[in-house]
């Protein structure tokens, strides 16, 4: 009785409820923000007023985007690279078998499962120039002579880089150490059979072996470390000095809820966007054009 | 088979019955700024009393940090979902106001008595005869200086911003080759930079608006206060601005600091508690007078006096109304004054004349503190943040100034070396900039 539905109709239907998710949680705010971006409104005042492109005008003759930017640039750059760095060879490490490894293994992811807000109070009481833990100990042992103000205009970036490191390098060791685990063995003992030494091994066959899981890391950090708010909101939140760390989401949040320019804001996050689709599209090239030439 | 489908159904009509009862109550949300532990304490108390005799609604009294308020408060309102009472800056509720975000809250002021209201106060949050908001509880901004070790050094409490440059200097203290403690201490937290720059702009005679509503942030009283604050950093602890208030409050109370600039009431309850039991008190800890400028005559301090705000269309208006009528009895105010004593003043008249509200240990041992706020409400030298004269209220856009940064950033770029007049002629451009931007200020 009941007419039977087309197979392409039924695969619609069975995609169309992920479809709807995706249009509602993803396509819907992007586009919003798009559309606010093209107007002057107010944050909280239902009033608007159509600009077109005079936000993003606005945006390249502002100083303090270029700032922003450039900060951003800074602290994404540094904390990847350092994150990859201990992460590859804190994995190395871990990869190695030695007394109580299951117990170092699950110590070292101990930074990532905190919430930010824990690990961000613990480390700004370390850190305290008058009262903290770092200094103190580093007076103690005479290493310094005056206590380092971390959290001053002139460490701030240095230590919210430090503690974004200790922070997130765990997720870098977990995914390396997992494809480190299926690289077959054999492959290691043939070259350690052919006289190769550690780091020709790991040069030649570990590093070719990760290649793929260091793009996925490296893309996934840098987009996640250049979007990064929570971490550097708190490091920065309640002082003057936070200034100094003002990086492209503070300040297109700064924007938005303390400016009270929500097109403004929303034209700072639009181009945000568009600067990490960019990234991500050369990124992938120049991955492709690599892999097709080996 | 009906039987046996009854049980099931009654058992979960029974069982969602108090859930439903429970769902109907009207839940009336207050965002306010008093987070010390005791303080909610009182105000979870009270919100359980009123809810006694008004079973239909449910208080929910939520703490924010100062700091973070207007953020929050924003935030929720571009969200569509503001609490339905809340504190705020007397310039956010002027600006709210000015915007048509606030219920008008003329019952609540004809309940508290609107003579019965200090008359430095009164006048909060008025706009157009109406009040939009009717401040908790009103405290002045305080200088703060260790009595004992002035004495020992044998000298004078500072009266002018050079003088207390020369005091914070000598009162310094190094042992073996090390800071023991410094002469001054201040905050860096944003807020307060904005609070210390009108009141110390103020204090020099200083303005930061003309009367077309221009910034003049490159008159000679602002080049001085930058001037001043080159000064400043070379006196303060070196890491001063990642300071916040409340650092400030533990380097006065624990002797790592022997005057604080910003101090407030509120700050005995650290003295109490983290100095040495023997000094805990104004003799050691004495208040001055705030510090008058090169080109100024009469010192200033901060306003610190949260409005009640009510919003427009917050769907619980009218119980919050009812709630805050509540909240101004003597019988519910006197103890939320007592939780934090020298902090919390009476808005009210009669509270302060009520016997109940003047027995009580700490406002006896600290009258000189709480007399020296006084002073600043009788002589008219306190004014809320960023406003140096009252009708700078009437300036609806001193909320964005204050959540721009600006002013930050200027005193900032000044102490860490850029001229003070190339610091305020930036922030100045900044300033115009913001204000044509938000239609504010045509260029």
């Amino acid at each position: 009785m009941h007419r039977r539905l087309s197979e392409p109709a039924l695969g619609i239907l069975g995609i169309l409820p992920a479809l709807l998710l995706i249009g509602a949680l993803i396509l819907y705010p992007v586009a919003y923000a798009v559309w606010l971006s093209l107007l002057d409104k107010h944050s909280f005042f239902p009033t608007e007023r159509w600009v077109g492109l005079g936000n993003y005008l606005a945006i390249a003759r502002d100083v303090e985007f270029w700032e922003s930017l450039w900060r951003g640039v800074v602290y994404a750059a540094s904390t990847t690279v350092l994150q990859l760095g201990l992460g590859v060879a804190a994995a190395l490490v871990l990869h190695r078998s030695f007394h109580g490894r299951a117990a170092v293994r699950a110590l070292v992811l101990f930074p990532y499962m905190i919430p930010t807000i824990v690990a961000v109070i613990v480390w700004r009481w370390l850190l305290n120039e008058t009262y903290g833990l770092v200094d103190d100990t580093l007076l103690r042992w005479r290493l310094i002579r005056e206590p380092i103000v971390w959290l001053g205009v002139d460490h701030i970036m240095s230590s919210l880089v430090a503690m974004s490191v200790w922070q997130f390098t765990p997720f870098v060791i977990v995914t390396v150490l997992a494809r480190l685990q299926t690289i077959p063995p054999e492959l290691h003992e043939a070259a350690r059979v052919d006289g190769a030494g550690g780091w020709a091994r790991f040069r030649h066959i570990t590093l070719p072996q990760i290649r793929a899981v260091l793009f996925v890391v490296i893309l996934l950090r840098g987009i996640w470390m250049f979007t990064k708010f929570d971490t550097v909101w708190l490091w920065g939140e309640g002082a003057g000095a936070g200034r100094e760390i003002k990086t492209l989401p503070i300040y297109a949040y700064m924007r938005t809820f303390t400016y009270y320019q929500a097109g403004f804001g929303a034209a700072l996050a639009v181009i945000m966007f568009l600067m990490l689709m960019a990234a991500t599209a050369a990124y992938f090239r120049l991955f492709w054009r690599e892999e097709s030439a080996a | 088979m009906r039987t046996r489908l009854l049980a099931p159904i009654l058992a979960i009509i029974l069982l969602t019955c108090p859930a439903a009862g429970a769902a109907d109550k009207k839940a009336i949300r207050l965002w306010q700024t008093e987070t010390e532990p005791q303080t909610l304490a009182v105000l979870n108390h009270m919100a359980a009393e009123y809810e006694k005799t008004h079973p239909d609604v449910s208080i929910k009294i939520e703490g924010l940090a100062w700091g973070d308020l207007e953020k929050k408060l924003t935030a929720a309102l571009a969200a569509g979902a503001p609490p339905d009472a809340a504190h705020g800056q007397p310039i956010t509720c002027a600006s709210f106001a000015a915007k048509g975000l606030l219920r008008p809250l003329d019952d609540l002021a004809d309940a508290i008595g609107r003579d019965n209201l200090l008359d430095s106060f009164r006048n909060l949050c008025v706009r157009d005869g109406r009040f939009y908001g009717v401040g908790h509880s009103p405290a002045s901004s305080v200088f703060v200086y260790r009595k004992d070790l002035l004495v020992q050094k044998g000298l004078k409490v500072p009266r002018s911003w050079d003088e207390l440059i020369q005091v914070a200097e000598a009162l310094k203290e190094v042992k073996d080759g090390q800071v023991a403690r410094y002469g001054l201490t201040m905050t860096g937290q944003p807020l307060f930079v904005n609070i210390a720059v009108g009141e110390l702009l103020k204090g020099n005679g200083g303005r930061l608006f003309d009367a077309e509503g221009r910034p003049t942030l490159t008159e000679r009283p602002m080049i001085e206060l930058l001037d001043f604050y080159k000064k400043l950093n070379r006196v303060l602890p070196p890491g001063w601005t990642g300071h916040s208030y409340l650092d400030t409050f533990a380097n006065l109370a624990t002797g790592k600091a022997a005057m604080l600039y910003q101090a407030y009431g509120r700050g005995v309850g650290y003295i109490e508690k983290y100095a040495p039991k023997d000094i805990a008190d104004p003799e050691h800890f004495a208040v001055a007078d705030k510090l008058v400028g090169p080109s100024g005559k009469t010192p200033a301090a901060q306003l610190d006096c949260e409005p009640w705000m009510v919003f427009k269309d917050a769907k619980g208006g009218t119980e919050a109304v009812d709630f805050l009528k509540f909240f101004f009895k003597d019988d519910n105010y006197i103890p939320y004054l007592h939780s934090v004593p020298i902090h919390l003043l009476p808005i009210t008249k009669s509270t302060y004349k009520n016997p109940r509200y003047q027995d009580n240990a700490t406002i006896r041992k600290w009258k000189s503190w709480v007399d020296m706020q006084e002073r600043y409400f009788r002589n008219d030298w306190i004014k809320p943040v960023l406003v140096i004269d009252w009708d700078d209220m009437k300036k609806p856009y001193l909320l964005e100034v204050m959540g721009s940064g600006i002013l930050v950033d200027m005193v900032l770029d000044s102490v860490k070396g850029m001229s003070s007049s190339d610091a305020a002629a930036k922030a100045q451009k900044r300033v115009e900039e913001l204000l044509a931007q938000t239609g504010y200020l045509k260029k």
